[in-house]
C-alpha cells in the first residue's frame, strides 16, 4: 500500500510541477487569467460563456471509457489482477489525459479545476466514511416488517444529512444485527436500494453526483426543492414492496426472546465530527462571502476541515468501536484511487459531450436525460455520468460545465433546464441502485454483509432477481409521472 | 487442547503467508476472510485446505498470498467451529471465533463479542 500511496503522491507532484513550470509560458495568458477568475467560487458574477482552452481530440475519451469499462467488468472477470493493480491503472490512465492537457493543449486551468473538485469530493467522502466508522449503534428491538420499513425510511432521510456512504456505514450493521435471526438477501438489497442510493437524492451531501453538481454551482437546496415529491413517491413504492416481502418472512427469533427496546450508541463524539463535516460543506466562498479563498491552493477551508476530521476522528475513535465495526480504510482507498483516474480522464469526455449536445440539442429531452443518465449510472459510476449529462444539458443551452458556477446558475434560470437537471439528478442517484457497481456504498454494504456471514446475490442475480423486477417498474412510474416527453 | 481451553487461556495462533495455524482441533463449519464465505472444506475445495496435525490445525487459504497483508488492524478471520467431542447438530455448541493479526506472526483468537456482527 505504501508504494501505491507514493504513486498517488507522484501523480499530484507531476501535475503541480508541470503546472508551475509551464503556465507562465502559456500562449494565451489573458485567457488564463480570466479562467482563473472563473475557478474562484466567490466569483459568481463571471459570465464567460466560452469553453476552457482548445477542444481535445475525441480519441482522448478512450482512457475514460477504458477505465469505466474496467471498473464494470474487471472485478467479475479478473478479480485478483484488478484488486492488485486497479490503482496503477487508474493513475496511469489519468496521467495520459493530464500529460495531454499539459503538453499538447497547454490547458492548466481545466486540470487545476479538476484537481480542486477531486479534492473536495474525496474530502467529503473520506470524512463521512471515517466519522461514521467510529460510531456503533445497537438496536435491541424485535425486527418486524413495520420496524424494518421504518428503519429503512429513517436511513433514507438520514442519508441526505450524512451521505449515502455515511448512512450505509452507520446503519447496515444495526439493521443486520436487528434481523440476525431472520436475515435474508433481500434485506441487504433493499438497504442498498433505499439507504445507499435512492434515499440520498435530496441534498448534495446525499450522493456524490449531487455534490459534484453543487461544486459546479447548483445551489444547495435546489435539489430538494425540485425532487422532493419524486423522492417521496419512489421511496414509498420501494418500501411498500419491501414491507410485503418482509411480511412473508416467517423465520425469526424464539417467541420467548426478550427485547429491551433500547437503542445504544457508542462513539457519540463522532456525531460531533459529522456535524462539523455538514457545517463545513457550506464553508465555501461562493456560499458565504466571508470565507477566505485559499487560491492558488487546490483546497479551501472546507477541505482542510474535512481532512482534519479524517485524522481527528480516526485518532480519537474508541478502539473497541473500530474493532466492532471491523474498520478498514480499504473501501475509501479504493474510491480515492479510482476517482483520481475518473476525474482526470473525464475532462475531455465532458467537453466532447457538451459540444455534441450543443450541435444536437433537439435530440435531448427530459425522457432521454432520465433514461440515458439512469442506464449509464446503473453500470458505470453515477458521479461522472451525472457530470457528463449535466454537461450535455448545459451544452444544449450554450453553456459550458467547465465554465464555473456562474454558468451553471445562468443555465438554471431556464425552466426547461430545471426539468432536465432534475431528470439527470434523479436518474443518476436512483439508478445507482440497479447494480452493485452503480454507486460506491453498494459494494461497501455487500462487503460488510459478506464479512458478517450473510450470503448476498451475485452480480447477475442482483439484476435479474431484484433490480429489474422491482426497481425498473418503480423508476418507469417516476418517468411516466415526471419526465415523460 | 480443546477450543474452550484455548480461549480461556488466551492461546495464540500463527499467521504465516496464506497459512493460519490454530492451537486446537475441531470441526469447521464456516470460515470468513474478507468477502469470502467459505463452507466447502472438502479436499477439492478451491478456497481452503484444512490439515490436521498432532495437536493443532493448519488452514491454508488458497486464494490469498499473505494473510497478514490482507487483514487490517481491526479486520479478522471469522470461524464457526465445534469441539471434536461435541454434537455438531447442537447449535448451542457452535463456537464463533475471530482471529486478529498482531505486530508479529502471532494471531490472537477471541470468542466473538456481542458487538461483532457474525451471522451464522
Amino acid at each position: 500500500m505504501r508504494r501505491s500511496t507514493l504513486f498517488l503522491v507522484a501523480f499530484f507532484s507531476l501535475f503541480i510541477l508541470l503546472n508551475s513550470d509551464t503556465r507562465p509560458d502559456s500562449t494565451d495568458t489573458s485567457k488564463s487569467v480570466t479562467q482563473e477568475k472563473v475557478l474562484s467560487h466567490s466569483d459568481k458574477t463571471t459570465t464567460e460563456t466560452e469553453h476552457h482552452g482548445a477542444a481535445p481530440s475525441p480519441y482522448m475519451v478512450i482512457p475514460f471509457l477504458l477505465l469505466l469499462l474496467l471498473i464494470a467488468i474487471a472485478p467479475l472477470f479478473f478479480q485478483h489482477f484488478w484488486e492488485h493493480n486497479y490503482h496503477r491503472i487508474a493513475i496511469f490512465l489519468g496521467l495520459i489525459v493530464t500529460t495531454y492537457y499539459a503538453t499538447v493543449l497547454n490547458d492548466f486551468v481545466s486540470l487545476k479545476h479538476t484537481l480542486v473538485e477531486y479534492l473536495s469530493f474525496i474530502a467529503l467522502l473520506s470524512s463521512l466514511f471515517v466519522a461514521s466508522g467510529g460510531i456503533l449503534i445497537k438496536v435491541d428491538k424485535k425486527a418486524t416488517p413495520i420496524v424494518n420499513t421504518l428503519f429503512l425510511l429513517f436511513g433514507a432521510v438520514i442519508s441526505n444529512v450524512i451521505g449515502t456512504t455515511g448512512a450505509s456505514m452507520l446503519l447496515i450493521r444495526p439493521f443486520m444485527r436487528m434481523n440476525k435471526d431472520r436475515i435474508k438477501s433481500y434485506h441487504i438489497i433493499f438497504f442498498i436500494f433505499v439507504v445507499s442510493n435512492a434515499g440520498g437524492a435530496l441534498t448534495p451531501i446525499g450522493d456524490p453526483p449531487l455534490f459534484l453538481g453543487f461544486l459546479k454551482g447548483v445551489p444547495f437546496f435546489w435539489v430538494v426543492e425540485q425532487v422532493w415529491l419524486i423522492w417521496i413517491i419512489a421511496i414509498a413504492l420501494i418500501l411498500a414492496i419491501f414491507f410485503m416481502l418482509d411480511m412473508n418472512n416467517k423465520s425469526g427469533a424464539k417467541e420467548d426472546q426478550q427485547y429491551s427496546g433500547k437503542i445504544e450508541f457508542k462513539g457519540l463524539k463522532n456525531l460531533g465530527y459529522l456535524a462539523i463535516i455538514i457545517v463545513s460543506v457550506f464553508l465555501d466562498p461562493a456560499v458565504m462571502s466571508w470565507v477566505p479563498s485559499l487560491d492558488p491552493l487546490p483546497v479551501g477551508i472546507r477541505e482542510i476541515i474535512m481532512f482534519g476530521v479524517v485524522f481527528a476522528a480516526y485518532k480519537t475513535a474508541d478502539k473497541n468501536v473500530l474493532k466492532a465495526n471491523e474498520f478498514d480504510f480499504g473501501p475509501i482507498k479504493e474510491v480515492a484511487y479510482l476517482f483520481v483516474g475518473i476525474f482526470f480522464t473525464m475532462i475531455p469526455a465532458l467537453r466532447v459531450i457538451a459540444d455534441l449536445a450543443k450541435e444536437n440539442s433537439d435530440v435531448f429531452t427530459s425522457s432521454l436525460f432520465y433514461w440515458a443518465t439512469g442506464a449509464l449510472s446503473s453500470f458505470l459510476d453515477n458521479a461522472p455520468t451525472y457530470l457528463n449529462f449535466m454537461s450535455a444539458a448545459m451544452g444544449k443551452f450554450g453553456f459550458d460545465l467547465n465554465g464555473g458556477a456562474a454558468q451553471t446558475q445562468l443555465f438554471l434560470q431556464n425552466p426547461d433546464a430545471i426539468q432536465y437537471l432534475a431528470a439527470i439528478s434523479v436518474g443518476a442517484v436512483f439508478f445507482g441502485a440497479m447494480t452493485y457497481i452503480g454507486n460506491g456504498p453498494n459494494f461497501m454494504v455487500k462487503s460488510i454483509a459478506e464479512s458478517a456471514g450473510v450470503r448476498v446475490p451475485t452480480f447477475i442475480e442482483y439484476i435479474i432477481k431484484y433490480s429489474l423486477p422491482i426497481l425498473l417498474p418503480v423508476y418507469a412510474i417516476i418517468w411516466f409521472l415526471f419526465f415523460r416527453g | 487442547m480443546t477450543i474452550q481451553k484455548c480461549i480461556d487461556e488466551k492461546k495464540s495462533g500463527f499467521l504465516y503467508g496464506n497459512r493460519l495455524i490454530l492451537p486446537f482441533k475441531g470441526r469447521f463449519l464456516k470460515v470468513i476472510v474478507e468477502k469470502d464465505i467459505i463452507t466447502d472444506f472438502s479436499p477439492s475445495s478451491k478456497g481452503i485446505n484444512i490439515v490436521e496435525e498432532d495437536y493443532y490445525t493448519s488452514l491454508y487459504f488458497l486464494e490469498y498470498n499473505t494473510l497478514r497483508e490482507t487483514l487490517s488492524e481491526y479486520e479478522n478471520i471469522k470461524i464457526i467451529v465445534v469441539e471434536k467431542d461435541d454434537n455438531i447438530f447442537d447449535v448451542t455448541k457452535h463456537k464463533k471465533l475471530a482471529v486478529y493479526k498482531t505486530d508479529t506472526h502471532e494471531a490472537t483468537i477471541e470468542e466473538t463479542e456481542h458487538d461483532i456482527l457474525f451471522i451464522e
